[in-house]
């Protein structure tokens, strides 16, 4: 290759890197963040107050919770998992359908059920290292199939099951209050939101569980012959997605009052949009969650700025493509020219 | 002696034997399907379904043809799509204004547009073909969205429809074989030019295909090129057929996982260098030909996407484990002895 050994040699080449490059690796989302902030106070007087950051937050909670999950698969250079909208679906489906037994019960039962889907993934992607997009491909295609199948295209409604199995439905509306419920002025979805990003910065960090999801996304050969369980990691982690997606599915099924197999569609992108604009590579092994945290922060402002804007949401989405493929463009070019980017 | 030669020769030729299946295993399953579904499925034997199944194969066979390229050369391309949404719609859209000609070349021109697009980003800014797919695809649905203004758009012309699907030598139609035409176009193209070949090259080891001459950056334009131009090409033969489009996502991304499982099963390795358009063409119908028999014994199309979604998984999973039993084998020689015995002879 005729650049290859320039590339080289300034990969090794401390002096020549960029403090903005170095500034951008480390915090480049939240400069557009605070960009989108400065446009954002010109654009409405009622962009700076209080409520609509709260409106925001409580917009992209979803997004941020999916995203959480997201993070580990991209960390450890799995590029993506597309069965994301299946665990979320499977979870809410599974939850409705147990409510008979007590709320708590269910939501447990739900989030085991997603990280089964989860573990599968995780099993055949870990062991016999299958390409984790056609994997999760094929495995989110297989489970609409079987979620459609096997409750015959149907919506599950929480207090139509409870009245048939013959119990109270006030279980119901515990179910459809958790999106509802707020914790002083923040909603709950946001505070757990903030929670999950927090606990996987820190598990990411300071654990040895995230520092070895850090080498296997680096290079998995690496970390085989330093003696980490690959096979394991990588199974972990997508337990860790599924978990995660889970958490987000019993919150949009709460939020739809309904379990059904569509919940959820569309995450999958939404997600890697989100978690590749904070700054995860698709290499693996890069990044952080709370960069992560400023792409999903993005987004919703972006999102809420141009409708302050008037912009309807078709043009919202070729904004959004655009400005994704421009950062992520331009993070991945200062990496090149730091010498980082070995994709 | 004669007899461990035996041995060792019987379970080479059992070897080569599994290997032609695994090679050939679209067409094995093209087969193993059409008879079990002839004997077993009610109505599946018949002239007029075969022309249906022929027919309907035609989207995904030609999306399919440029699927393939772009996986050849090692890349991905998610946005397909929904340049098929978007060319489907400019074709009808544009209809009125134009005339068939002009809004078929408008809607087929948009794709190749967006085909271009894809291939500078991915290879003169060297973003991720994943990553700058993904952003295209959400603009273009957006694209979509805009132009059709979130509803349907339909024209009251006819006759092309009928044309497309009209009986020609009792399976065919001049759709499917516009489709077949295409397939074989770019199967010759792939395997007797050397432009063709040079495809290979580029996806199996760039570094080779450097010191060969080859243009890479030209190969993936021109390949993203190929790729999203044939989608648009097959949306806008696929609105043509009904003369109407709806701006519904979901076809697009059902197509574009069709397109995806068929290459796979087709044989075509998504890590570059190995594929055939024509293995790729019998996945498609394979797919094709299990919805059709799943709707032959009145099951809906929920067990279509459970059957679609096994048959993806198991294939991925024999490749995945193929390579995993490699890996686990390396080094080893199981038929030592028999081989050491062999020498000494």
């Amino acid at each position: 290759m005729p650049g290859k050994g320039e590339e080289n040699s300034s990969r090794f080449n401390r002096n020549r890197q960029s403090m903005l490059g170095r500034f951008y690796d480390k915090a480049g989302i939240y400069v557009i963040a605070g960009i989108l902030l400065v446009i954002g106070v010109f654009v409405s007087p009622n962009f700076l107050t209080g409520s609509n950051f709260m409106n925001i937050l409580r917009a992209v909670a979803l997004l941020g919770i999916a995203s959480c999950g997201m993070a580990f698969v991209v960390y450890n250079g799995n590029l993506a998992d597309l069965a994301i909208p299946s665990y979320m679906a499977f979870s809410g489906i599974i939850t409705v359908a147990m409510l008979p037994w007590g709320l708590v019960p269910a939501i447990i039962l739900g989030l085991l059920a997603g990280m089964l889907i989860g573990a599968l993934n995780g099993l055949v992607i870990g062991k016999l290292d299958a390409n984790p997009i056609l994997w999760t491909l094929a495995v989110a295609y297989f489970m609409e199939g079987f979620m459609r199948f096997a409750w015959s295209n149907s919506q599950l409604y929480p207090d139509q099951i409870l009245e048939t199995s013959g119990k109270d439905t006030a279980i119901a509306e515990h179910f459809i209050a958790i999106f509802r419920t707020d914790i002083g002025p923040v909603p709950l979805i946001v505070v757990v939101m903030i929670a999950m990003f927090l606990i996987l910065q820190f598990v990411f960090t300071r654990t040895k569980f995230g520092l070895q999801t850090k080498l296997v996304g680096s290079s998995r050969e690496v970390a085989r012959s330093t003696g980490v369980n690959v096979t394991k990691v990588i199974l972990l982690n997508f337990i860790v997605t599924a978990l995660c997606a889970s958490i987000g599915g019993i919150f949009i099924t709460s939020m739809n009052k309904l379990g059904v197999f569509y919940l959820g569609q569309g995450y999958d992108f939404k997600a890697v949009t989100a978690v590749v604009l904070g700054g995860m590579m698709q290499s693996g092994g890069k990044g952080s969650m709370l960069g992560v945290f400023g792409g999903v922060l993005v987004i919703g402002l972006m999102t809420n700025i141009l409708t302050f804007m008037g912009v309807n949401t078709f043009q919202q989405n070729i904004v959004t493509g655009s400005i994704f493929i421009l950062v992520v463009g331009i993070h991945q070019y200062q990496l090149r020219k730091q010498g980082k980017d070995y994709a | 002696m004669p007899n461990s030669e035996k041995s060792i020769s019987s379970s080479a030729a059992r070897k080569n034997l599994g290997h032609t299946l695994n090679e050939h295993r679209a067409l094995a399953m093209l087969i193993f399907l059409f008879l079990g579904l002839s004997v077993f499925a009610p109505n599946f034997f018949s002239i007029y379904n075969f022309r249906t199944i022929l027919t309907g194969a035609s989207l995904s066979a030609i999306c399919a043809v440029g699927f393939t390229i772009i996986f050849i050369l090692g890349q991905l391309d998610l946005s397909i799509g929904a340049v098929l949404m978007l060319s489907g719609m400019l074709c009808i859209g544009l209809q009125p204004a134009l005339g068939w000609t002009g809004s078929f070349l408008a809607a087929a021109g948009s794709g190749v547009m967006l085909g271009l697009v894809n291939g500078l980003l991915v290879s003169k800014a060297k973003i991720n073909s994943f990553i700058v797919t993904l952003g295209t695809q959400i603009i273009t649905f957006g694209l979509m969205h805009l132009y059709s203004d979130g509803g349907s758009k339909a024209v009251n012309d006819f006759r092309v429809a009928d044309m497309l699907e009209r009986e020609i030598l009792w399976i065919f139609t001049p759709l499917s074989l516009i489709t077949i035409a295409i397939v074989l176009l770019f199967a010759l193209m792939m395997t007797r030019t050397r432009f063709g070949k040079g495809f290979f090259v580029v996806g199996g080891n760039s570094e080779t295909a450097w010191l060969a001459g080859l243009n890479r950056d030209r190969y993936i334009i021109i390949g993203f090129i190929i790729c999203d131009g044939l989608a648009a090409v097959g949306g806008a033969l696929f609105a043509m057929k009904l003369a109407s489009v709806t701006s519904y996502a979901i076809l697009g991304n059902k197509t574009l996982l069709q397109v995806i499982a068929a290459v796979i099963i087709g044989g075509t390795l998504i890590t570059g260098g190995k594929g055939d358009i024509v293995k790729s063409f019998l996945g498609v119908l394979v797919l094709i030909s299990v919805n059709n028999g799943i709707g032959c014994f009145g099951l809906g199309f929920e067990v279509q996407m459970f059957v679609n979604g096994i048959i993806l998984a198991l294939v991925v999973l024999y490749e995945a484990y193929t390579v995993y039993r490699k890996n686990l084998l390396k080094g080893q020689r199981p038929n030592l002895l028999q081989e050491l015995e062999k020498s000494k002879a």
